[in-house]
């Protein structure tokens, strides 16, 4: 099943921290059950995306590496 | 690599350890501590900004600047050495865990690069070290200096952090913008980073072998060097990381790597320094007084605190740079660019004049147990340490002081 993404968030080409700076600004403007999908290329969001969600209790609901060296992951907001 | 059930043999297991996971930082924390150790125990402990000044006075001197004739060569400068090792060890991790990449990102973040760079060796060459120096190794070094320098880190990092916020907010277009990725592998492709990764980590011990006839020390230097970056690169340690995130997201991991590798310094750099071992022909007075730079308080307090906002700007501090840029972030590249071209031009022309207004007594080497004896120095450290992870620990449950 495909979800629905409600925002884009590219972070491709930044390094730490603008990539979790970014989700972290990003998610506080969701609204509960909203999805967002933020693509990036530091391979730190690989292990940063994971923790923050735990922490946070928003739930990742895919990561994946994608072609170009770019990963994609999708959140859902508490 | 294609998939089969066969369960892979006890050597790609092994690489898998290493090479196919992060590592928890803390880990990270304790091997580069036992490696700073080392480091002390051959000759003496670790530094960075000092290396990024040899490259830079290299620099100047090939194209004939600021009259830097007499300037070492690098390849007699253990610190020099040990940066660039540093650097191809992080290329080593990232070509064999298939995480080397060009990653050139928006304009705006090359120039936060290169201007982080460039407030980290004003900094450095004001403060009388870095975030390795003065606080990673200058802590374990029982240096009063050191505290002084690590909490104008901490005030630098809160600035700076505000800034990126303000910046994110306001002018949100100067972190976005055209990137481009090169070079990147994926589970299917990129097969040639793992054989690159092999043959530079051969090249890094033929060179170490070919110094260890007349030079042991910088042996290894090389090696060690190679193993800090490759280590770095696979635990993502980072100082800026300790610093900046309980105040970003909470996040309290990275500061607990940090200080592993800190309790694993100051046991060992104290062992060294209590017991005279290595002393050579130095004295032990002399072996003492390692890493104890006359800097306390003003000039540790000024330079920690520029180079605080210098790290966090550029998002590396003087190691997170170097192994950055080993695994292909060039706005860190840019931020060793600012970093070794600012460096000499400081030391020689802006330093200088700046210290001879500071009186003697706001600059002089404090070397704790002199005060407070090796116990009492020893219990200040820990506790300092205590206090800072009572504090992450608390603080990451209750958002007190978190952004986000």
């Amino acid at each position: 099943m495909e979800t629905k993404i409600d925002q884009t968030l590219d972070c491709k080409g930044l390094s730490c921290p603008m990539p979790m700076l970014k989700l972290a600004k990003a998610a506080k403007g969701l609204s509960s059950g909203q999805v967002i999908e933020m693509l990036g290329t530091d391979p730190g969001s690989k292990s940063d995306v994971p923790k923050w969600c735990d922490k946070t209790g928003n739930v990742l609901l895919s990561k994946e590496d994608m072609d170009g060296g770019v990963f994609r992951f999708v959140i859902q907001k508490k | 690599m294609a998939e089969t059930n066969k369960e892979p043999g006890i050597l790609s297991q092994l690489f898998r350890i290493f090479f196919s996971k992060h590592w928890p930082v803390w880990v990270g924390g304790i091997v580069l501590g036992a490696l700073n150790v080392f480091l002390f125990a051959i000759k003496s402990p670790w530094g960075a900004s000092g290396g990024f000044n040899v490259w830079g006075e290299n620099v100047y001197k090939m194209v004939g600047m600021f009259g830097l004739d007499g300037t070492k060569p690098l390849s007699l400068s253990f610190y020099g050495m040990l940066c660039i090792f540093l650097v191809l060890g992080s290329f080593i991790a990232a070509l064999l865990s298939k995480e080397f990449a060009f990653r050139i990102p928006p304009k705006g973040e090359l120039i936060k690069g290169f201007i982080g760079g460039g407030l980290m060796a004003l900094g450095a060459t004001f403060g009388l070290g870095c975030s390795i120096g003065s606080f990673f190794s200058g802590l374990p070094a029982l240096s009063g200096g050191a505290i002084i320098f690590t909490l104008g880190l901490f005030f630098g990092t809160i600035v700076a952090l505000k800034y990126l916020l303000w910046e994110m907010e306001k002018f949100p277009s100067f972190s976005s913008g055209k990137s481009y990725t090169f070079l990147a592998a994926s589970a299917k492709k990129g097969g040639w980073q793992r054989y690159l990764g092999w043959i530079v980590l051969i090249i890094t011990f033929i060179v170490a072998y070919r110094y260890s006839g007349d030079n042991k020390i910088m042996a290894w230097f090389i090696i060690i060097g190679m193993l800090m970056g490759l280590i770095s690169q696979r635990s993502r340690f980072c100082i800026v990381k300790g610093f900046r995130d309980p105040f970003m997201t909470g996040e309290s991991d990275g500061s607990v790597g940090v200080m592993a590798g800190l309790l694993m310094g100051i046991f060992g750099f104290t062992i060294i320094k209590y017991f005279g071992i290595g002393i050579g022909d130095v004295g032990v007075r002399a072996r003492e007084m390692t890493w104890v730079f006359p800097h306390f308080f003003l000039r540790a307090g000024i330079g920690g605190f520029v180079f605080g906002v210098g790290m966090t700007v550029a998002g590396g501090c003087a190691v997170g740079t170097l192994w950055r840029v080993g695994e292909g972030q060039v706005k860190l590249w840019a931020s060793a660019l600012g970093f070794l071209l600012i460096s000499p031009i400081s030391k020689l022309y802006i330093v200088k004049p700046l210290v001879e207004i500071i009186p003697q007594n706001l600059r002089f080497k404090s070397f704790l147990p002199d005060y407070i004896g090796y116990p009492g120095a020893f219990t200040l450290m820990i506790f300092i340490i205590l206090i800072w992870y009572v504090f992450v620990k608390w603080n990451e449950k209750t958002g007190k002081f978190s952004a986000y």
